[in-house]
């Protein structure tokens, strides 16, 4: 079992799909991961499941790789019921969540947007360019910024799980870079295709930083590197002025007025 | 059982599900004096940027392995919100101490017991009236010297 642990879970799910389908039970969401090079140990120990909960795991996992090896079952007190965890963030990464849930409002926005695109006679590019100001500016600038150089310098930067992650920040800022051109071009397939690419795209990559990365790195942090933190990230809210979040407030709060009630109509 | 729940008698000296070990000795991990919330002063140098630990008087002696789990790296202030005067000294302090002395983070420690809460409002007033914003803990002990809860609030 040790070189499975040690194996890419891409490569693990691949040889043997019901891995993926196990781990699916256990909230464990890797199968539509488009990367896939954690390693299995790290993938398991990263959700902090409770030990009865990942032997069980790890016992089906087994199993499903070697059906024929004699592999001892885990024996699980049925009268012990584990509480449901509930998750709860330190100051500064809670920041970052709730920084997410503007975002999501966004997202929630982009099928309609999208089909108000392709149903207009002309792309209307304002709307377009005002959307990437404020994934390349909110998401990416002040909040993706703030991961990438102060949150993500806590942990082991070169862990498959960080790597993802900055992968993910990267083909999103491509995503965008083809809604621009999309937009130049006045070409809504193009736009539409992006912008749906990019909903999906993020969509994934903030439930697993909320539920899986941010709760991970928080359990590494001490006091002192969670008050470090804190000050670092005011400092560089700081830096971009307390407008800046309103601004895209005020831009989100605009577009659920408009698309909302296009959606009503 | 009624009454205090702060005063009320309990004993637990039969005991019997020790684990741990008691061999080596524990260096204390205190690095200053004075520590009571009334003697300390927020222009002292020990608090200057530090991690605070802010414990009520019982957690020391309920929990265990106080030093070695808690009070290590940090500078403390011990008080009790049941049974000292003048609390609203205490209120100026911890605003000062994050205002003037910029102090890192600030973990309040307190016992289960309810009147204990009263030094987590302190702490919690003391905050919101300071106009630095810092990173704020609670550790709540339980009277066997167990922590029932750890969290950012």
């Amino acid at each position: 079992m040790e070189n499975v642990l040690n194996k890419e879970i891409k490569k693990i799910i691949d040889d043997c799909p019901e891995v993926g389908r196990i781990l699916d039970e256990y909230g464990i969401g890797c199968v539509p991961c488009s990367v896939g090079t954690c390693l299995l140990k790290d993938v398991v120990g990263i959700h902090n499941l409770d030990p009865e909960r990942e032997a069980t795991l790890m016992y089906r996992i087994e199993k499903a790789i070697y059906p024929d090896r004699q592999v001892a079952k885990p024996v699980i007190d049925t009268t012990k019921k584990s509480a449901p965890k509930k998750i709860t963030y330190s100051p500064p990464v809670k920041k970052l969540v709730d920084e997410h849930v503007l975002i999501k409002r966004l997202l929630a926005l982009v099928p309609t947007i999208v089909d108000y695109i392709e149903s207009s006679m002309k792309v209307d590019k304002d709307l377009v360019l005002r959307c990437v100001d404020f994934i390349r500016t909110y998401a990416d600038k002040y909040h993706h910024m703030k991961e990438e150089d102060i949150l993500f310098k806590y942990v082991d930067e070169k862990a498959e799980i960080i790597q993802v992650m900055y992968k993910d920040h990267d083909t999103g800022r491509g995503y965008i870079r083809e809604v621009v051109e999309g937009a130049e071009k006045g070409n809504k397939a193009q736009i539409k295709q992006n912008m749906l690419a990019y909903q999906e795209l993020l969509t994934q990559h903030i439930k697993k930083e909320d539920e899986i990365l941010y709760p991970w790195i928080d359990r590494q942090l001490s006091t002192t590197q969670v008050g470090e933190m804190f000050r670092r990230c005011n400092e560089a809210d700081a830096s971009v002025g307390e407008e800046l979040p309103k601004k895209y407030e005020k831009l989100i709060t605009d577009l659920e007025e408009k698309f909302l009630q296009e959606v009503v109509k | 059982m009624s009454g205090c729940p702060g005063s009320r008698t309990i004993d637990f000296s039969e005991k019997t599900d020790q684990e741990g070990s008691e061999t080596g000795k524990r260096p204390s991990q205190l690095r200053q004096w004075p520590i009571q919330m009334h003697l300390v002063s927020p222009q002292a140098p020990y608090f200057q940027g530090k991690d605070i630990l802010l414990a009520a008087d019982c957690t020391a002696f309920s929990l265990g392995d106080f030093h070695k789990d808690y009070l290590k790296g940090k500078s403390i202030a011990i008080a009790c919100p049941k049974l000292d005067s003048d609390q609203e000294v205490y209120t100026e302090k911890i605003k000062a101490l994050i205002d003037d002395a910029k102090i890192n983070t600030l973990t309040v420690m307190i016992m289960q017991v309810p009147c204990c809460f009263g030094l987590a409002q302190i702490a919690k007033e003391g905050a919101e009236k300071a106009s630095r914003k810092i990173p704020v803990k609670q550790v709540v002990v339980g009277l066997e010297g167990n922590i029932l809860s750890e969290e950012w609030i």
